[in-house]
């Protein structure tokens, strides 16, 4: 990263911070003790444990990805809607360095958050008798991966067009990515060519979110491939980069008129 | 080698389904040298803000070329060069002005000592050196244009481009940013700024160039206006009547009472002192003798009206007023 990326990270991560983005960990908290007074009467001894690492996990991957499709959607538009990135492309700073920039600086603010709800998690993990092992510091650090990947996929999207069509085709792409591997299966068993090969694509071209999901593992404290969270990371690494890669493509060429 | 040299550009925006293609620039040509102040004149609409984004790399040309000392526009070395001050600037509201001009001078390239001792020097230089730690989202509108020219001339470059840098500006502000902008030319920078302001504009440039439907319809010289025009002067004097005026109709163009002062506009400067001795010996206070000079303004109307601009002079003001500051010499006699 060079000198320039690492300011606008800086920035950006900045700007994520003092948008009060950390309130998100009280509402995480607020949730998490909800459930497990709900449903800890249902349970009994460890499994209250597993309730609280059961929800806190899914907690911390689903407010990960709302938020960072939410305050990610409007960064770069707005600072080209309001004109601040005038103060960066009339400076000798690459299009390139100022999208690699931003999404350095919202996955830092995001990575922050998450391991805020996971310091939360842990709390009460240990409060409810439970383990925090490593399948569980694994299945956070996977939730990271695939937050990273969200936010490439957002930048891409504000490069060209509006936060709420940002928002919305996040959205899209990351329930497509959770069941594309599903349809494939399913299209390979049941669908005709043009579905096999529609699905085929769907399955090389959306994010694999399922890649990042190891919450059942940590739950029941099932033994995983370790090599499997350094595939997920090469995995995301490769998947940003390409998505980060077209969307510099297009924000090339952009005209700030 | 020109600081900045545009040649021919043409824009047109495409149209969409609501609207049709819109021409904004028709071969705009001009060019600035360097150590020059050169403004940047058009109504709204004329093409001034797409011809700067255009200069910046902003907004690419469909024809034409600018170089910047040389470079082509939007390169990396030209932009290294330029410093940049938008219209209507709106800065990160959840930065300080401190963290703001660090950002910018990161991001020119400026680091360490270098950076920390340019932001101490330029934010007494626009009056915001206590507010250093002040939120940008707590500050007035002139406070943020303050802080855009800080941050335009933070790193100090050698060709600056300012989009209506008086807008929002308080006439101490405007004052201030005068004085900024002469002390730079004074160091061999060079200036070029768009503005409404026309006095402002009158007071700062060397050459000013007016824009009007996408093309440049002329290029002036300040020195060349205050030439236009030069040899009728008006006196102002006090204590005299229409029959010692009368006596004067060899001399004068025009006259004109309001209460017990005349205005009177003499033909030629060769005639001046003889008008003054004769209202003097007549027993007449001479109040004020001034030069009839066009303004910046009176060739700018004219242009965009598309009619001949003419001198102004005593009988075509309303306002019987004293001339003063750019739009007026003291007559030397």
């Amino acid at each position: 990263m060079t000198g320039r990326m690492a300011v606008i990270a800086l920035n950006t991560f900045r700007e994520s911070i003092r948008e009060k983005l950390l309130y998100i960990v009280l509402i995480y908290a607020g949730i998490l003790v909800l459930c497990t007074f709900v449903l800890s009467p249902l349970s009994v001894g460890a499994a209250k444990g597993k309730i609280i690492t059961d929800v806190g996990l899914a907690g911390i991957s689903l407010l990960g990805v709302l938020t960072v499709i939410v305050a990610g959607s409007s960064l770069v538009h707005k600072e080209i809607e309001k004109k601040a990135v005038f103060m960066v492309v009339t400076r000798p700073v690459s299009r390139q360095e100022y999208l690699v920039g931003k999404f350095a600086g919202v996955v830092m603010a995001l990575g922050l958050l998450m391991l805020a709800m996971a310091a939360v998690m842990t709390a009460m993990i240990l409060w409810g008798n439970g383990k925090v092992n490593i399948p569980v510091l694994s299945a956070v650090y996977l939730s990271m991966l695939e937050m990273a990947v969200i936010s490439a996929v957002v930048i891409f999207f504000s490069t060209f067009t509006t936060p709420v069509l940002t928002s919305f085709f996040a959205v899209c792409i990351f329930v497509a990515g959770s069941l594309s591997g599903d349809l494939r299966a399913f299209a390979s068993r049941f669908g005709g060519p043009a579905v096999r090969h529609l699905t085929e694509f769907l399955y090389y071209v959306l994010p694999n979110i399922r890649v990042f999901n190891l919450r059942n593992e940590a739950v029941h404290d099932l033994r995983f491939n370790g090599g499997d969270i350094a595939l997920a990371t090469l995995y995301a690494a490769a998947y940003c980069g390409v998505v980060l890669y077209f969307a510099y493509l297009v924000f090339r060429r952009r005209e700030f008129s | 080698m020109d600081a900045l040299a545009v040649d021919g550009i043409t824009k047109t925006y495409r149209g969409d389904l609501s609207k049709g293609a819109r021409e904004v620039l028709r071969g705009v040509s001009f060019f600035a040298g360097e150590g020059e102040i050169l403004g940047f004149l058009g109504s709204n609409g004329a093409g001034k803000t797409t011809t700067i984004k255009i200069v910046l790399g902003l907004v690419r040309p469909d024809s034409g070329g600018v170089s910047i000392f040389g470079r082509k526009a939007g390169s990396r070395g030209a932009l290294a060069r330029i410093g940049y001050l938008p219209e209507n600037p709106w800065f990160f509201p959840h930065l300080s002005l401190g963290e703001f001009l660090d950002y910018c001078g990161r991001m020119s390239g400026l680091t360490g000592k270098i950076l920390s001792s340019r932001c101490e020097e330029v934010m007494p230089l626009v009056g915001l050196e206590r507010s250093s730690r002040q939120k940008l989202k707590s500050f007035s509108k002139g406070m943020l244009q303050r802080a855009g020219l800080a941050q335009a001339i933070l790193h100090d470059p050698d060709l600056l481009i300012l989009d209506e840098p008086f807008s929002g500006l308080d006439p101490l502000g405007r004052k201030m940013v005068r004085d900024i902008l002469l002390d730079l030319k004074r160091k061999g920078k060079t200036i070029f700024f768009s503005s409404h302001i026309l006095p402002d504009m009158e007071s700062l440039c060397d050459r000013a160039c007016i824009i009007r439907g996408g093309v440049v319809v002329r290029s002036v010289s300040l020195d060349d206006i205050f030439r236009i025009g030069e040899g009728k002067v008006e006196i102002t004097a006090r204590g005299c009547g229409a029959a010692e005026i009368k006596a004067l109709d060899d001399y004068i163009d025009s006259a004109g009472m309001k209460g017990d002062e005349a205005f009177i506009t003499v033909k030629k400067q060769e005639y001046v002192r003889t008008v003054v001795r004769h209202l003097y010996n007549k027993g007449a206070e001479i109040l004020r003798i001034v030069n009839q000079h066009r303004t910046l303004e009176d060739i700018f109307i004219g242009e965009i009206a598309g009619a001949p601009a003419q001198a102004k002079n005593g009988a075509d003001r309303p306002e019987k007023e004293p001339l003063c500051g750019s739009g007026a010499k003291e007559a030397g006699i």
